[in-house]
């Protein structure tokens, strides 16, 4: 093998004599050639019409009076139309699934003399887990991922992070973390491989630790079913849809607020470092081709997440059929866990039956509200409603929904404190997952695993005793 | 309910516990950490970086300056050289002391760490000028070769360390010494800074607060006595002679390129524009290339377009795109105007 | 100011011609074994490479108007022509020239992947900005195609092109696009077989205008590289990488792999 250090050499001390400014001077000749090629081929007419469109939209969206207020409406609008347009085909799809295609499969089980455990952990678990989370899931996404593609493609997103800069500059952040946070709302394992467009990598960092905060889809329906019961019914009826997703929307922006001071405290500390460069290029508006993106949205992401949701739904079904069905001395594993953790739970304002549903929930945040629901259930041995030990039941009706969660000891504390855990919590084992793989480092992903649930344990815990103190 | 607050407050008392211990900098974690720093290794490698200076500045080093230099005491000082001697990293003369070729190659390996972290700070990291001598300073004891050239590879080899001093090369390359202090040239030569002494550290945050920097274009208007005055970037800068001293240039032929009467990009009123003259050499690194790579070289067309709402960052219209920019990007762009 | 007319016309006779018809596509997904050529698509972010990549493979890489949708590699397939072929979509890239870890994977491939033609996607409103990294791209390959994309953002903006005269100028072929569309393919692909079968030889542009200083060093150091390894065909554009410092190119040649860039180099003429 041949030895070429005398070339390395000697280019090391040419490097010495030409200095630091090689780099600039050959862009600088590339850029020279460009723009000769570009004068000799391209033509732009006199007429200064052109871009003059993009620039009066640019001027609303980010002007002083208006650009805050848009993006809120639009994030508020967004929500709005998600929780009232998906109410209805919800119930639809639940009273499909769950009140005839179920009793029906147990017909069959029973015809074909199926055994107890089989028919429990196939139907009565894995069966109506995925019917569940079709039933909450599927309707949200084939809303919000149109809705969402829309504003994607006509070019928003460049411009909210634009908007946005100032705060993550103060916050020590780079500004293209409000896309890894839009990518958020989607899914926090796409947020936060999205990070990649952030060179600096301390900030890129703050970006995938922050990108939980982005309230995920998985989470909209705890949100959306508990702000329904604790926050639309003390309502009029009108506002109900109205309140709830006023509340969602405070959620959500609580996360976009706790991302920044997280990001903020995590610059002066451990993460110490100033706002280092941002450059972005505002891509021109364009509009979309609405049919073209219903249809791929539809097709591609939202068949794609409802996979996934079903995916590690059937799973978890058999789990949770399981804990509420094996005995030791009559009395099931839910239930010796829920005793066990019911006083840590109670302290900071859930219960055992939350924090059990919230170790089931580990692969995927889907499954929270059925696991909470069903284990409710059980534990307030709640007799006519649901239909016994493991199962879950059909919720056709949220005042059935509302009785079941107050025998169970669910106060309006309750439900705030359940809203707020979902958000502040540890991801999802996918996105703990794809953390670890962009950073490549087992201490970032247990921050960004940890921190979050120590903040739910923490903002709980507050929020638990101000609210027992003042009542 | 006596209860509650009691619960309320063993909480608080945990969180604050928790933060104590884990504080960052300053608890007792991180002490617990520092600590674990072999010291005594510290001090020998301390000792020979002075060495080194002393010997690429043409300085002579004595137990004095050592001892001076690592804050030691005398008789510490003198022990310290023995054990150097008995490594056989120095060699005694008779009022000398000088490395030997071996204690020559270990010091140049520290310093080869200590500037490529320096560099790696400043191009990647934004943490501010003044942090980056103490942070190089602790990890130069703690990389080790092959993580430095890891590191090297990692930020593209550079040349440099942010204060214009030269990387040794991973073989222990070195540049001859380039560069005469200020003070040595006359009225009216325009120069150009090639280093900045990065110690004592007060100097240095003096020089560094004036908004000097490496590969910045002067010209001198006073050198007295009692004063050192020039001109840079449209400021007129006066030192005190002992201060200026640290700022070592070389002469600059291309008067042509002296920047005078320019303007910063963040002083275009939106709907106005420019024409680039150059970028700061305080954007370095990867920064530097992202924005000649959008097209910010001498010569391109600029103009402000629209501003975020919060006032920063501003988008430029840059060949044809729209480029937003922050501010302190912007400041460090500079800029004719042009008349249309 | 014609020209983009002129070249639609190009385009109808060429959906009439027998060979080059885009019914003699078949997109094959991810199905990709047993292919004859690898294509890669490099360009500019936001510049519609995902969008001409869903259109040849069928497959569904998500597009979003905004630079960086696309951060990781994608790959698919389909056949034209009788011959199958590889289609790798990379990420958005500003430069081949920076260190940047986002932009490693396009830069990655294009230096190292050996793609056998790499179709350039511009944003034909911004050449001007996008010939930096065309040009960039020429300096190491000259298996290239330019596909000029968002033709009909162009037209709003009551601008034009001079196809021809930029084709002279780049020494490659150059396709007009709307493949949001779907326009333009036809051509593409045209030329996709032609550049790849080696019917079609590229005269890609070499930069000219490096200043005195740059120019000597980078011409004393190619000359000693050619003299050890005068098979290397871009000794040039070598000499500019070592003279940056890339440690890739350091370690190809401290290891003896610089050979491993000469498969997509080696239809590259030195230029003297
Ligand atoms: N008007 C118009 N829009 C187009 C055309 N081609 C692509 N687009 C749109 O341009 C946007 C960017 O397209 P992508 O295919 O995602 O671009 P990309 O080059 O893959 O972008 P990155 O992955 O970020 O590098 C999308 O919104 C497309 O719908 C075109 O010919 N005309
Ligand atoms: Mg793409």
């Amino acid at each position: 093998m041949k030895n070429y250090t005398d070339i390395t050499n000697r280019a090391n001390e040419l490097r010495w004599e030409i200095g630091e400014s090689f780099h600039d001077s050959i862009i600088e000749s590339i850029y020279s050639e460009a723009a000769a090629i570009s004068s000799n081929t391209v033509k732009t007419s006199k007429n200064k019409d052109s871009y003059s469109f993009d620039a009066k939209i640019d001027k609303i969206l980010t002007s002083k009076a208006l650009g805050f207020p848009i993006m809120f409406v639009l994030l508020a609008l967004v929500f709005w139309v998600t929780i009232v347009g998906s109410n209805y085909p919800s119930s639809l799809i639940a009273e499909l699934l769950l009140d005839n295609v179920h009793p029906w499969l147990k017909q069959i089980s029973s015809d074909i003399g199926l055994s107890y455990f089989v028919d429990g952990i196939l139907i009565d678990g894995a069966y109506l887990a995925m019917a569940w989370v079709v039933a909450v899931m599927l309707p949200p996404m084939a809303i919000f991922f149109p809705i969402f593609t829309l504003l994607e493609d006509f070019g928003y997103l460049p411009r909210v992070s634009f908007n946005m800069d100032f705060l993550f500059r103060k916050a020590g952040a780079h500004g293209k973390q409000a896309l890894t946070m839009a990518m958020g709302f989607g899914c926090n394992a796409a947020g936060v491989v999205a990070a990649r467009v952030i060179d600096s990598p301390r900030e890129r960092l703050l970006a995938i630790i922050t990108n939980n905060f982005s309230l995920c889809n998985g989470r909209w329906p705890t949100q959306i079913l508990i702000a329904t019961i604790f926050i639309g019914s003390v309502v009029p009826v009108h506002f109900a849809g109205l309140a709830t997703a006023a509340a969602v929307v405070a959620v959500a922006l609580l996360g976009i607020i706790l991302s920044l001071v997280v990001s903020w405290t995590l610059s002066k500390s451990i993460l110490k470092g100033e706002a280092s460069a941002f450059s972005l290029e505002l891509p021109p508006y364009r509009p979309p081709r609405i049919l073209q993106t219903l249809y791929t949205s539809l097709i591609d992401r939202t068949l794609f997440v409802l996979w996934r949701a079903i995916v590690f739904a059937l799973p978890a079904g058999i789990v949770i059929w399981l804990v509420a069905n094996i005995n030791i001395q009559g009395i099931s594993l839910a239930e010796y866990f829920i005793d066990w953790a019911n006083p840590l739970g109670l302290l900071i304002g859930l219960n055992g039956v939350i924090l059990l549903a919230y170790i089931i929930a580990i692969p995927a945040n889907e499954i929270v509200i059925p696991t909470v629901l069903m284990l409710t259930v059980m534990t307030a041995r709640l007799s006519g409603i649901g239909e016994g030990a493991g199962v879950m039941f059909e919720l056709d009706s949220i005042k059935d929904t509302t009785t079941i969660l107050q025998a169970g000891g669910w106060t309006t504390l309750t439900g705030i404190n359940l809203m707020l855990f979902s958000l502040l919590h540890n991801p999802c084992s996918t996105t703990i997952y794809t953390i670890y793989k962009e950073t490549k480092s087992v201490k970032w992903t247990a921050v960004a695993t940890f921190l979050p649930l120590i903040m739910g344990f923490t903002v709980c815990f507050i929020v638990a005793h101000l609210y027992r103190l003042i009542s | 309910m006596d209860n509650e607050v009691f619960t309320t407050l063993v909480g608080f008392l945990l969180l604050i516990l928790l933060l104590l211990f884990f504080l960052p900098g300053r608890g007792l974690f991180s002490k617990w950490k520092r600590a674990l720093l072999d010291s005594k290794r510290v001090r020998i490698e301390d000792a020979l970086k002075h060495l080194y200076d002393c010997e690429y500045n043409n300085t002579g080093c004595s137990l004095d300056s050592i001892s001076g230099n690592l804050s030691l005491k005398r008789d510490e000082a003198a022990g310290l050289i023995q054990k150097l001697q008995s490594l056989g990293l120095v060699s005694l003369g008779r009022d000398k002391i000088e490395l030997t070729g071996e204690g020559r190659n270990y010091a140049l390996r520290i310093i080869r760490v200590h500037r490529l972290w320096e560099r790696y700070l400043a191009d990647e990291t934004s943490i501010h000028a003044s942090e980056w001598h103490e942070r190089a300073e602790d990890v130069e004891h703690i990389l080790s070769a092959e993580q430095a050239d890891e590191l090297a590879a990692q930020i593209g080899n550079p040349l440099t360390d942010p204060h214009g001093d030269p990387i040794p090369s991973s073989e222990g390359k070195m540049p001859v010494k380039q560069g005469v202090p200020i003070t040595q040239f006359c009225v009216n030569d325009h120069v150009k800074i090639i280093h900045l002494e990065d110690e004592p550290k007060t100097i240095f945050a003096q020089l560094v607060a004036e908004g000097l920097y490496v590969g910045q274009h002067l010209r001198i208007i006073e050198i007295s006595e009692e004063r050192v005055k020039f001109e840079v970037d449209d400021e007129v800068i006066v030192l005190a002679p002992i201060i200026a001293a640290n700022i070592s240039v070389v002469k600059f032929d291309e008067t042509n390129r002296v920047r005078r009467n320019l303007k910063k990009l963040s002083e275009l009123k939106v709907g106005d524009g420019g024409l680039v003259v150059g970028i700061s050499n305080l954007i370095r690194g990867q920064q530097r290339r992202r924005l000649l790579d959008l097209g910010v070289v001498p010569g391109t067309k600029i103009k402000a377009e629209i501003q975020s709402l919060g006032g920063d960052p501003t988008g430029y219209r840059i060949r044809g795109a729209t480029i937003a920019i922050r501010k302190k990007q912007a400041s460090q762009i500079f800029i004719k105007e042009i008349n249309e | 100011m014609n020209n983009w007319n002129l070249n639609n016309k190009q385009m109808e006779q060429c959906v009439n011609c027998p060979v080059h018809n885009i019914d003699n596509l078949v997109k094959l997904g991810i199905n990709m074994s047993n292919f004859d050529y690898v294509i890669a698509l490099a360009g500019n972010p936001n510049t519609g490479k995902s969008t001409i990549f869903n259109n040849l493979t069928g497959l569904k890489q998500h597009t979003g108007n905004w630079p960086g949708k696309t951060v990781a590699r994608a790959e698919g397939g389909f056949v034209y022509n009788n011959n199958n072929y590889k289609l790798v979509d990379l990420p958005g890239t500003y430069s081949l020239l920076s260190t940047s870890t986002d932009e490693d994977i396009a830069r990655n491939f294009i230096l190292f992947g050996k793609p056998d033609v790499t179709i350039i996607v511009v944003d034909s409103t911004r050449l001007e900005r996008n010939l930096n990294l065309v040009l960039q791209i020429l300096e190491i390959t000259d298996r290239a195609i330019l596909a000029l994309n968002l033709m009909d953002e162009l037209k709003r903006n009551n601008m034009s092109i001079d196809l021809r005269q930029l084709a002279r100028e780049l020494g490659i072929p150059v396709v007009p696009m709307e493949a949001r569309q779907k326009k333009g393919m036809d051509e593409l692909l045209k030329y996709v077989d032609e550049v790849s079968s080696g019917k079609f030889i590229c005269k890609p542009r070499r930069l000219k205008s490096l200043s005195p200083k740059i120019d000597n060093a980078v011409n004393e150091l190619s000359k000693k590289i050619k003299e050890q390894l005068p098979n290397l065909p871009n000794t040039r554009w070598v000499a500019m990488r070592l003279l940056e410092g890339d440690q890739q190119i350091i370690d190809a040649l401290n290891s003896g792999e610089i050979g491993n860039l000469e498969p997509s180099l080696k239809h590259a003429e030195e230029p003297v």
